[in-house]
């Protein structure tokens, strides 16, 4: 433990719950990143469709192209349900880190990232301060080392890279629930209806980049109305905030090399005098399709505005969401349980306030470090008892690793069902009651156990004749299973044994167990089991089943593999044992 | 429950035991809520044992402890038991081997049975007291291994507040350590009533009553024919039976 107190959380509770169907769902607002003190109304997690509560730049003129655009539901991939209002303009954030695969290595002087291309070592990435002394991206590896000398080079590690962009985009999850990964160095936040949290677009954007600047990133940002447009900006090298509208005449002067098309294409274009994309919008568009391919139509028309970019998020927004900020860390496992304690009480009186329960349960909590962990939890029925919920959590906070203390901690519920009808403390003794119990037991044994019941499959062999299902489902079509002679146990492993008979296919005599010998007194059988020749291999050989009974009194289900005739090679099994 | 037939007096043995019985009763008091909500407080067996134990059959909301001599046997009479608890039952084990089909026979549906996988017995004793404090369960098997007396207290006691029936299936070593359940049986398997050599008849086992708070050891021969349990024979039932006339 490395504080001996914790501070309570006492920062803004952020209203993070809506109906999980609203006609224009997702923009749940997410936590601020600056301590506030939310006023009750506020506090409460709000159900609000987003299109009402989102200041739009309304004043803006609408060109026709991007007032389709935008007003295609296909906008957001995932994100769009499908009775969403379609006058909802999307406000797309986009991040660019061109240094990520040096700076994340977080080492002082001027450090390079170089990669073999083909035969050649080419620098692929270079610190700010190799770049100042004349390091460039693309340069050989050994004009680098002549350039300076002293730099330090770093073999490029593009699994880790990745990685390192995707704690980021977790991260990024603080400031809208809808964040995608795009190319290798870039991010897309959807941040509509979620701006005026942070003081509006402009201070959003300012405040993400300072933050990422505290990690020692470099980073730009573009918010405009579409994905392509702020995407096309920033790999530009421009940043700042374009209105809804404007998007076409915010990339016109853009070079080709926002596009990331390939290098061929580029060169065609600058072969024809095409240098910047708004004289490639202008361009007759069937001749261009016809001789460059739609690729280039399809890549314009996202940067203009016209055709919307999908975001893929790399988590799936949840139905509700309640998250905590904290001025100091929280950093002992009593300051967590506290902190989940109020989370989950917000969360469930949502819950209850939109009749649903949950199904899974998501703690994110947000390192100081910007490490983001996660632990998430399930039940078998729709839930909204905190007390319930905080005993499934308490096994598995163990796996959180707060290092130097969470700054936010976040509870998202990403699957809810209906939940109605409950009354709390009434009639313990009701038939709902015992079913709840029930449930609340299977979750906790659940958490830590592996937990199912049988039911009945169609199969020839003994040993496939019941599979697992969840504990929660409801076993069914075992009504002949009382009449048949089976064993009450079933061996998983059958051990071979041995056994002594008056003729090759008669029931045994005398069974050989391990090392000792027992007389067969009784035997029943055989019963014979044929393989599956739909599922089976060819080799697979029949089974005879005997149930024999022994001088001790032990019953035993011992099988005959292979048919008893001559060059057959048989062996005995001992399967399992009769009541 | 009916209040116990006041023996004849200068009876000392049946004096001893009706006290036991009451002392019983008494010390399963927290068990009262808990069962209040059930129509019986006890499971029964077959007559003939059913009076042998004071409480009238196998009492809910307590421990008992079943040895194996022989693994089939003891699995269908744990299964009778869990059967006739009624409501779900758990089957907690390291490596369950209940198979439902089987099972079937003595009235155990596969609809009420819920297997449990806990490889560790330190998760096997957590799963079970879980179990046993939760009064949805109608009763709850646990096949352990070697149990120290401070484990199955704590199961006890864990039965006696949720009222569920807790089954504790161990195999029968020598020298088992005594434990802190209320019924201590062994089961084993006879050899069955049928004349033929070619048909294996009923089930037929050998239960020993081995140890009873408040009751005496006994020992019967026990045959499974259709849905009942046929007792005969029997060292304790005609003490018993002497005691209550």
């Amino acid at each position: 433990m490395r504080r001996r107190c914790c501070r309570p959380p006492r920062m803004g509770r952020v209203p993070g719950g809506q109906p999980p169907d609203p006609p224009a769902g997702r923009q749940k607002p997410p936590g601020p990143s600056i301590p506030w003190e939310p006023s009750e109304e506020e506090a409460r997690p709000a159900c609000h469709a987003a299109g009402a509560r989102e200041p739009l730049p309304l004043l803006a003129p609408l060109a026709v192209g991007s007032g389709e655009a935008a007003a295609s539901p296909a906008g957001v991939q995932g994100a769009a349900p499908p009775g969403r209002p379609p006058h909802v303009r999307r406000r797309i954030l986009a991040l660019l880190l061109p240094r990520l695969p040096v700076e994340r290595l977080r080492r002082p002087g001027p450090v390079a990232v170089w990669a073999q291309r083909g035969a050649r070592r080419v620098v692929t990435s270079a610190s700010a301060e190799a770049e100042a002394a004349g390091l460039r991206v693309g340069q050989a590896l050994a004009d680098a080392q002549a350039i300076l000398p002293g730099v330090i080079l770093v073999a490029e590690d593009p699994a880790s890279d990745a990685a390192a962009l995707e704690r980021l985009a977790l991260w990024c999850l603080r400031f809208t629930p809808q964040v995608g990964m795009e190319g290798g160095d870039g991010l897309l936040l959807d941040i509509t209806g979620v701006e005026h949290l942070f003081g509006g677009e402009a201070a959003l954007r300012t405040e993400v980049l300072a933050r990422l600047a505290r990690f020692g990133l470099t980073a730009r940002g573009a918010v405009a109305g579409a994905a392509g447009t702020a995407l096309a900006l920033v790999r530009a090298g421009r940043g700042g905030c374009v209105a809804t509208g404007q998007e076409a005449a915010a990339v016109a002067p853009l070079s080709l090399a926002a596009l990331r098309l390939d290098r061929g294409l580029v060169s065609a274009l600058q072969g024809l005098g095409l240098r910047d994309l708004g004289s490639v919008a202008a361009q007759p568009r069937a001749g261009l399709v016809r001789r460059f391919g739609a690729g280039l139509a399809r890549a314009l028309d996202e940067a203009m505005g016209h055709a919307t970019r999908p975001i893929s998020p790399i988590r799936p927004p949840p139905e509700m969401a309640v998250a905590r900020d904290f001025a100091d860390p929280v950093v002992t496992r009593e300051g967590i349980e506290a902190a989940l304690g109020l989370l989950l009480e917000d969360l469930c009186r949502a819950l209850r306030e939109a009749g649903r329960g949950a199904r899974r349960m998501l703690l994110r909590a947000h390192r100081v470090d910007g490490a983001v962990q996660e632990v998430a939890i399930g039940t078998g029925l729709p839930t909204r008892d905190p007390k319930h919920l905080a005993r499934l959590f308490r096994g598995r906070l163990e796996q959180l690793e707060p290092d130097c203390g969470y700054d936010r901690i976040a509870l998202e519920a990403p699957a809810t069902d209906p939940l109605t009808g409950l009354q709390d403390g009434l009639g313990t003794a009701g038939r709902t009651a015992r079913r709840e119990e029930l449930a609340q037991l299977l979750d906790r044994l659940s958490q830590r156990l592996p937990v199912w019941r049988l039911a009945p499959q169609a199969s020839h062999w003994p040993e496939r004749g019941v599979r697992r299902i969840g504990p929660f489902d409801e076993a069914e079509g075992f009504e002949g299973w009382a009449a048949q002679p089976r064993p009450a146990r079933l061996l998983r492993r059958p051990p071979f044994i041995g056994a002594i008979a008056l003729l090759p296919d008669a029931p045994p005599s005398l069974l050989r167990i391990g090392r000792d010998s027992h007389r067969v007194v009784r035997a029943e059988g055989p019963e014979r089991f044929e393989p599956e020749w739909w599922r089976d291999r060819p080799d697979r050989r029949l089974r005879d089943y005997y149930r024999v009974e022994l001088a001790s009194g032990a019953r035993l289900w011992v099988c005959r593999i292979g048919l008893a005739q001559p060059g057959e090679d048989i062996r005995w099994a001992l399967h399992g044992h009769f009541a | 429950m009916p209040a116990p037939p006041t023996p004849p007096p200068l009876d000392r043995p049946a004096l001893l035991s009706a006290l036991r019985a009451r002392i019983a009763r008494l010390e399963r008091a927290g068990a009262a809520g808990a069962l209040a909500s059930r129509g019986e407080d006890a499971v029964p067996l077959a007559p003939a044992i059913d009076q042998a134990l004071p409480w009238g059959g196998l009492p809910r909301a307590a421990l008992h402890e079943i040895l194996a001599t022989e693994p089939g046997a003891a699995a269908g009479f744990a299964a009778l038991i869990l059967a006739r608890a009624g409501g779900t039952v758990l089957w907690i084990a390291p490596d369950p081997d209940a198979w439902p089909p089987g099972l079937a026979r003595f009235g155990l549906s596969p609809a009420q049975l819920v297997l449990v996988r806990a490889a560790r017995q330190q998760d096997a004793l957590w799963a079970m007291e879980e179990t046993l404090r939760c009064p949805a369960v109608g009763a709850a098997l646990l096949v352990a291994g070697e149990l120290d007396l401070t484990a199955a207290r704590r199961l006890q006691l864990a039965a006696e507040s949720g009222g569920v029936l807790g089954l504790l299936l161990r195999p029968d070593a020598d020298g088992a350590a005594p434990t802190a359940a209320l019924t201590r049986w062994r089961i084993g398997s006879d050899l069955s009533d049928s004349d033929s050599p070619h048909a294996i008849g009923d089930p037929a086992w050998s239960l020993d009553l081995l140890r009873c708070r408040g009751g005496r050891p006994a020992t019967w021969r026990a045959t499974w024919h259709g849905d009942r349990l046929l007792t005969e024979g029997g060292t304790g039932t005609a003490d018993a039976a002497r005691r209550r006339a």
